[in-house]
């Protein structure tokens, strides 16, 4: 046991010199498939990749799907968890950019280690090793939903309100181009666009203090991020106005139970859970031998070609009860040909 | 050759030589910021490397010395203000706009990736001339100042790049950034070592230095002795800001692009480092100190911390606050260790 402990202990000894010469390989034979999946921060967003991962590792026969969150939503911190996670033999990948671009060198990184990488959530701009991204078409997610309130306010020139998320964050600018469209198209008018609110603090205070001054200026509000779809909601009920109407997204249950109470009228529903189920899956295929289809029918967005819509839906009070049968049936449909459609396998 | 300089030093000098014929410099070295870093480091190292599965892989090995470059290069840029007895919040901002300029005139202005590097360095170097100028101009603290141009600095560059990255990087310029030397070293860390030695030779052998850390140690009795602090302070915060910017071009470099958001928010993700590294290796924040060694030192125990921490799984949401708990920490070894060296007659 010493004996075999020892070169361990000189490598340790080494590190602390100079951090570099020789050193030993990877500890895991890679025989079994181990996926992180890291989110870039923590975000409600992410709560059902964990329920995913562990999803996928029980059906698929995975060694492990791990969920794993860097402490702050930052790119360094999740560059240095990714590289801690692959030094720890983690094989597969399946990640949330921390940013589309900045994110690109790590992934080749870990390909380059033999790891496959599919994006999910959000997308890496090509070029890059990912093998894929599979998300949600965040700018007609957004037209969609803006569409729906239109049809909520009724007939007549309205005022929107739009709340946003980190203008870092490139989806931003395509959900407020897409939300500027729909209105556009319908005659109406976006009067504000509040952006850079997906936190707490900044969300509550930003839209609280608008609602408080222009709130007879606005007939109604769409957000695309979640934090403010609830800090909304919840200025809604205070109102107790249901003059404002509301189109939100994701599924909080403060906006679910709002949608059910009538003070808000739907919300924009996206598929982390199945994002993170066919993520680990294609990543486990992907380190068997399979390989991406050369003409795959992948999508295109604002970042890359190979863009997979991993779904999105309207509900209203009406199906609010059963938008998590929704997402089921479109992660079983999307999986029940994913396979033939994406890769090639031998 | 040592690293630590500071102004007692010359002052010192007669007690030293009669403390080394005593034999008690042994002592002093014990008791030294920089043993004790390089005996956490040893320690840390072996607790990591038996207890943690690819501590001393191949692949962590690299990315260790390259995240310890980069640490110890914002280590370094918030300690040239220290030496002042001053602060910079502004690091992230300043490395952060520099880089995105660096970006600009690669990817828009097709400008050849050496002057790029140049006008991104002359950038971080005014806006820390413009911190400088407004600390000495103003009389109010760097704190302050500088808490103040973090936002208007971050706030311009959002606004002029519209969050927008740059990315079109030379590859020679990128390759840089994820290449090997000598096995697993990476070339960032041999530049990261590189300006530390430059910055020892700064303090140690040239007369600007020794001005720095006097106008630090005590300014009143620097300007009677005929040396411009406001200019000398100014100039501290213009170094500081090119050493920012180096720290940025390396992100760059190792993420492939220029991005707004390389330092987080506001370039708030660099302050934590900035303060652990020379603070843990010595730095007085009332100045008049400048432990090049230490600050080095001390950017390796955090990148090491770090990794290690991660790699045993203990949780990410846990090296945060057990790097903020070493700082504190450090601040009460160091309170005690100058307690022992006054007790010892050793100050």
């Amino acid at each position: 046991m010493l004996r075999r402990s020892m070169p361990r202990v000189m490598r340790a000894l080494l590190v602390a010199g100079a951090f570099g010469c020789a050193a030993i390989g990877p500890v895991y034979a890679a025989s079994d498939t181990m996926v992180a999946l890291v989110p870039p921060g923590p975000h409600p967003y992410f709560a059902t990749w964990k329920q995913g991962g562990a999803d996928a590792a029980k059906a698929f026969g995975l060694k492990a799907a791990d969920f794993k969150v860097p402490q702050q939503w930052q790119l360094s911190e999740q560059n240095e968890l990714l590289e801690s996670l692959l030094a720890q033999g983690y094989n597969g990948f399946v990640i949330f950019p921390g940013d589309p671009v900045g994110s690109v060198s790590t992934v080749s990184e870990m390909v380059s280690n033999g790891a496959p990488v599919v994006t999910a959530g959000g997308c890496l701009k090509d070029p890059s090793d990912a093998a894929f991204c599979l998300a949600t078409d965040t700018g007609n997610s957004a037209y969609l939903g803006t569409k729906q309130l239109i049809r909520a306010m009724g007939p007549g020139k309205k005022r929107i309100l739009h709340l946003t998320g980190f203008l870092a964050d490139p989806n931003t600018q395509l959900r407020i181009d897409a939300v500027e469209k729909a209105a556009t198209e319908s005659g109406d008018q976006v009067v504000q666009v509040i952006a850079d609110i997906d936190a707490p603090e900044p969300a509550a205070e930003k839209v609280n203090a608008y609602l408080a001054a222009h709130a007879n200026d606005v007939d109604g509000i769409i957000s695309t991020a979640w934090v403010p779809s609830v800090v909304a909601a919840n200025a809604l009920r205070k109102i107790g106005d249901k003059r404002i109407h509301m189109v939100a997204i994701d599924t909080d249950q403060v906006v679910l139970q709002a949608i059910k109470d009538g003070y808000v009228d739907g919300t924009m529903i996206q598929n982390p859970y199945g994002q993170a189920y066919i993520g680990a899956y294609a990543v486990d295929k992907l380190r068997s031998g399979c390989q991406v289809k050369a003409d795959a029918p992948f999508k295109s967005n604002a970042l890359t070609k190979k863009f997979i819509d991993s779904g999105t839906a309207f509900v209203d009070a009406h199906d609010v009860d059963s938008y998590v049968q929704t997402m089921q049936d479109k992660t079983k449909q999307l999986l029940s040909t994913f396979a033939t459609t994406y890769l090639t396998c031998k | 050759m040592p690293l630590s300089y500071d102004t007692s030093s010359a002052a010192a000098l007669p007690a030293a030589t009669s403390a080394l014929r005593s034999g008690l410099p042994r002592s002093r070295i014990f008791i030294s910021n920089e043993f004790g870093l390089i005996l956490l480091i040893v320690i840390f190292a072996l607790v990591f490397g038996t207890m943690t599965h690819g501590f001393t892989s191949h692949f962590n090995l690299f990315t260790l010395g390259r995240n310890t470059a980069v640490n110890i290069m914002i280590g370094l840029s918030m300690m040239t203000v220290i030496v002042t007895g001053g602060l910079n919040l502004a690091v992230g901002a300043i490395g952060v706009c520099a880089a995105m300029l660096c970006g600009y005139a690669l990817q828009v202005l097709h400008l050849p990736w050496p002057i790029a590097l140049l006008l991104a360095l002359a950038l971080g170097a005014a806006l820390g001339a413009v911190n400088g100028f407004a600390v000495v101009r103003t009389g109010l603290h760097s704190f302050i100042i500088t808490l103040a141009t973090m936002s208007i600095f971050y706030g311009v560059m959002i606004f002029l790049t519209r969050a927008e990255a740059y990315r079109n990087i030379p590859f020679g310029f990128v390759h840089f950034g994820s290449m090997k030397v000598l096995g697993d070293v990476s070339p960032l860390l041999l530049l990261a070592l590189a300006v530390a030695l430059a910055l020892a030779a700064l303090y140690r052998g040239s007369v600007l230095g020794r001005e720095m850390l006097a106008t630090g140690a005590r300014r009143e009795a620097a300007e009677l002795s005929g040396i411009r602090t406001g200019r000398i302070i100014t100039l501290c915060h213009m170094l500081s800001g090119a050493l920012a910017t180096v720290a940025a071009l390396m992100l760059v470099a190792r993420n492939g692009a220029a991005i707004p958001s390389m330092a987080g928010q506001l370039g708030q993700d660099w302050l934590l480092p900035a303060f652990l590294a020379p603070v843990l290796g010595g730095a007085v924040l009332n100045g008049g100190k400048a432990p090049v060694f230490g600050t080095c030192l001390g950017a390796a125990l955090v990148s090491m911390l770090t990794s290690g921490l991660l790699l045993m799984q203990l949780g990410a949401f846990w090296v945060q606050t057990f790097l903020g708990l070493l700082l504190l920490l450090a601040m009460f070894l160091d309170k005690a260790r100058r307690s022992y060296l006054a007790y010892r007659n050793l100050a």
